[in-house]
């Protein structure tokens, strides 16, 4: 070698660039002295007892009640903005709604039951309802919580400059809106003028435009603010350790957004879910680290959403984890192909059933879901939502048939496919686990019917944008929806009925669900319209369910309490807005 | 010299002008707007008074001027619709703040160890350690920064629990009593580091063989200089050059942050930004990162310039030439 006649240099040589390693080091060590490990507050609390602050003695299995700590995740990518559902319902951070509770909340069988509000009651004509608030209930800076929080909050949400996210909700409910909802979004009268009215302190009044029988579900969705704070501080009130004020179970204690958020139990708390825990720690982290944080005992829970399919093969093989599993139904979400009906070529109703019929559920579902994950579906109501097709009727309208697909393709004018013009099924920028799912979907109706698919997986603005064009400009797409909530007058109703969501329209499904929206007095009568309703949905094929998505939690085996208790259909673990379940949540031994 | 600064600093202005453009109206002709939902319409007229609220109902060109006149004028460069509570300012100061101890961390053990692997690699060719290095800079090119972090947090934080699985202790204390608790730095410094210590140990070696085949050096040792005296004062020295081409290149990267780095290893810094405000179509924080990268940018590559004529007297800047 060339160089071979220079002698190489001893390791005093590297001293440079060992230096620079060294700097690292010296960074690292050469630091100001550390600040005590706990506050001297900490240092000063009693012995660990196993009493809550409110008195309630734990289980017998319970660790003491110093180290009633449940800790959570949050994905760090996510933006947040905001506590609160009133200031912003799409952008908020870990443990929101723990600053204050609901008029209502729901069971584990998703029966309406008494939250901030202890009774309720309706007026003759059906349109004003009346909630009672529990008398005691105060925020954690001694103010009483009123009825009057609870109307500037609904006067907050409605009024045009606060722009908030959810205002479309109220919208879309119609004639089951609040009263002047609308009107006032639009700017065409005061927020004072909106249906919701503080009577006295312990008195609320919600009206609505026209009967609507669902409504005290629809309170679910009744988070309050403190008008006091509000008028301080304005909405974002909670966002600061200075101003933060709660009237739920928990208080604010540390924030630091992106990094971690704490919340201890709120000591003037005297509401319905008063909790074992002492504190609840978020820490924000990447999605694909949740397992891996759960599987160092760094976090007590994982949703589902944060698993992967390889994830979910490590926790189906170990007996531990898959008993920790707790399956349940999350917000009853449904996966569905939707077309424009209203041009060619899905304005044909045999190339609808064509497709409807192409797609092969039963194989999807177990091979690339799992079955952990979903079940087949048929029809948009998941089994176990009110009006739901737990039977199984209505399976014959979109079942797997491939003969049947094509004989329909044929009397559509494309006998083996022949002449249908290419598609794009559109995706609102799904991740890599439901977009193979929507790869298996079109590739299984590409081959039955021998027509080309093609996916694009694009942005999820870019997507909505065309799904909400009037007239739409998503001719064939993918997607999914979960309730708002707890009747059939959403999932079949805000979302399918003409004018909404979907460009698809039938006179017959339109008539049932409307009716049977407002119909009060006969619910047996009320259910089966909401059936006959979906059935015309699935036979006129407004749009190609895939399936249903089951949720879940994996979470530690030292998580006990409630939220391990079955519903009456067996099913464990977390239900929507079944709110108290945070209450009976302790840390075992 | 001081002429050709002031020159670079007057295209420094150009530049992000220019940018600032590009960035506005490029990122306003992408669909989908900062307040279009998620899961349904805002009613028309709701929509409208956010706009307004926002200055998003004025033309183009005015939002422009307004924003560049607030940026200019009082650097003031807007609300971030994602967390409404702060300033595009304040957020980048709190955020880039951890991004930068990363980042520089990040650039003294890729240098550092690039470096001393990459002279040694040199001097012992086709040895067990030139091998080994050649491995580690196929691995750290090959391998993409995310995987590496996944890997070590599995083996080092799951597996072996020696090492916690995220976090950034940004407090400045490193030390109770004789623990050290700033174990939290090791993994995403490693995991961000593998990849510029692997081309810079490739540069490094193949400038020092390069150099080493020289005449200069094989007069150098005619002359009877010591091995030490040849390394520093001719080796190395004509080594930097293509290694300040690579500080160019790698410094800015380091320094504006890692979205994987920063999302694996839960450190809460500007990394993600660059993808959720492109998300969330944040305009405002879109321009303030993007004008940031260019300035970063600029400045570095003056920076190298200037550096070149320290390691080289040869190289003269401005309208007096080069070598």
């Amino acid at each position: 070698m060339a160089t071979k006649y220079l002698r190489k240099p001893n390791w005093s040589a590297y001293g440079v660039p060992l230096l620079l390693l060294l700097g690292l080091l010296m960074q690292a060590c050469v630091a100001p002295p550390a600040a005590p490990a706990a506050s001297s507050e900490e240092m000063d609390e009693e012995p660990a007892a196993n009493v809550t602050i409110y008195g309630e003695e734990l289980p017998a299995d319970a660790r003491p009640y110093d180290e009633q700590v449940y800790r959570v995740a949050a994905n760090i990518n996510q933006s947040a903005s905001t506590f609160d559902f009133p200031v912003a319902v799409y952008n908020r951070y870990c443990l929101a709604d723990y600053f204050q509770d609901t008029l209502v909340s729901l069971d584990k069988d998703f029966n309406v039951i008494p939250g901030a509000a202890e009774s309720w009651d309706v007026s003759e004509d059906g349109k004003v309802w009346t909630f009672n608030l529990r008398p005691g209930q105060v925020w954690s800076d001694g103010t009483p919580l009123t009825a009057y929080d609870y109307e500037a909050t609904f006067r907050l949400t409605a009024t045009p400059e606060h722009g908030w996210d959810f205002s479309w909700f109220y919208s879309f409910l119609a004639d089951g809106g609040i009263k002047n909802w609308s009107k006032i979004i639009a700017g065409e009268l005061p927020p004072e003028e909106l249906g919701v009215r503080a009577v006295d302190d312990l008195t609320l009044e919600v009206e609505t435009e026209d009967v609507f029988p669902p409504l005290p579900g629809v309170m679910k969705f009744a988070f309050t603010l403190q008008k006091k704070a509000l008028e301080e501080h304005g909405p974002y009130y909670n966002s600061s350790l200075e101003t933060t004020v709660s009237s739920g179970p928990f208080i604010l204690t540390e924030f630091d957004p992106g990094n971690r958020i704490v919340v201890e139990a709120n000591p003037t708390y005297n509401g319905f879910r008063k909790p074992l825990l002492k504190r609840i720690e978020c820490v924000f982290m990447d999605l694909s680290t949740f397992f891996a944080a759960y599987q160092n005992g760094e976090i007590d829970v994982v949703g589902y959403g944060a698993l992967t399919p390889a994830d979910f093969e490590l926790i189906l093989r170990d007996e531990t984890m898959s008993s920790n599993y707790l399956r349940h139904f999350g917000d009853f979400r449904t996966d569905y192909l939707l077309f424009d009906t209203f041009a060619e070529p899905f304005s044909n109703l045999d190339v609808r059933k064509a497709f409807a019929h192409a797609v092969d559920r039963e194989n999807i579902v177990p091979s690339v879901y799992g079955e952990i994950k979903a079940m087949p579906a048929y029809s948009m109501l998941m089994p176990g939502y009110p009006s739901s097709d737990t039977e199984g009727m209505l399976r014959e309208h979109q079942t797997f048939d491939c003969d049947l697909a094509n004989e329909h393709l044929a009397a559509a004018g494309y006998p083996g496919g022949e002449g249908f013009p290419d598609q794009v099924m559109m995706l609102r920028g799904e991740g890599p686990a439901m977009a193979a799912v929507y790869q298996a979907v079109a590739a299984s109706i590409a081959e039955c019917l021998n027509i080309n698919i093609e996916i694009s997986n694009v942005d999820r603005k870019i997507y909505m944008d065309a799904l909400n064009a009037k007239p739409t400009e998503l001719t064939f797409g993918a997607v999914d929806y979960g309730m708002d909530f707890l009747d059939p007058a959403n999932l079949l109703g805000n979302v399918w009925k003409s004018g909404g969501r979907h460009s698809w329209k039938n006179d017959e499904f339109d008539s049932l669900v409307t009716e049977a929206a407002g119909m009060v007095g006969n619910p047996e009568l009320r259910d089966q319209m909401f059936r006959d309703a979906e059935r015309v949905l699935v036979d006129d094929v407004g749009g190609i369910f895939i399936a249903h998505r089951w949720a879940g939690d994996l979470m530690q085996p030292w998580v006990q309490g409630t939220i391990r208790d079955p519903d009456s259909q067996g099913i464990t673990g977390w239900h929507w807005g079944n709110d108290q379940d945070i209450a009976g949540i302790y840390i075992s031994e | 010299m001081a002429r050709y600064i002031l020159g670079r600093v007057l295209s420094l202005i150009l530049v992000l002008f220019v940018v600032s453009v590009v960035t506005f109206f490029l990122m306003h002709q992408v669909p989908g707007g900062p307040f279009d939902e998620t899961k349904a319409p805002l009613p028309p007229a709701a929509k409208q008074n956010i706009l307004r609220k926002y200055g998003l109902d004025k033309p183009i060109h005015i939002q422009y001027l307004n924003y560049m006149k607030n940026a200019v004028l009082h650097f003031d460069f807007g609300i971030p619709y994602q967390q409404p509570t702060t300033t595009v300012t304040a957020l980048i100061a709190k955020s880039w703040k951890l991004t930068v101890q990363v980042g520089a961390m990040t650039v003294i053990l890729a240098f550092g160890a690039g470096f001393t692997l990459g002279i040694y690699a040199a001097y012992h060719q086709n040895s067990w350690i030139d091998n080994a290095t050649t491995f580690i800079a196929m691995l750290g090119i090959t391998v993409p920064s995310f995987v590496v972090a996944m890997w070590l947090i599995l083996f080092f934080a799951v597996r072996l629990k020696w090492l916690p699985m995220g976090g950034w202790n940004a407090s400045g204390s490193c030390l109770i009593g004789n623990d050290f608790i700033c174990t939290d730095w090791i993994m995403p410094v490693v995991a961000y580091a593998l990849g510029p210590l692997a081309i810079i140990a490739r540069y490094t070696r193949a400038s020092v063989v390069d150099v080493m085949r020289q005449d200069f050096t094989r007069t150098a040792q005619a002359k009877g200089l010591g091995s030490q005296a040849i390394m520093y004062r001719h080796i190395l020295r004509n080594a930097l050059i293509p290694m300040v081409t690579a500080l160019g290149v790698i410094v800015p990267n380091l320094l504006t942050g890692s979205i994987f780095i920063e999302a694996v290893f839960r450190i809460n810094g500007l990394g993600r930004f660059f993808v959720t405000s492109i998300f969330n179509r944040d305009y405002p924080m879109i321009m303030a990162l993007f004008l940031l990268i260019a300035f970063l940018w600029s400045m570095t590559y003056l920076f190298t310039d200037i550096l070149y004529t320290w390691i080289d007297p040869r190289v003269r800047l401005g309208a007096e030439g080069g070598a």
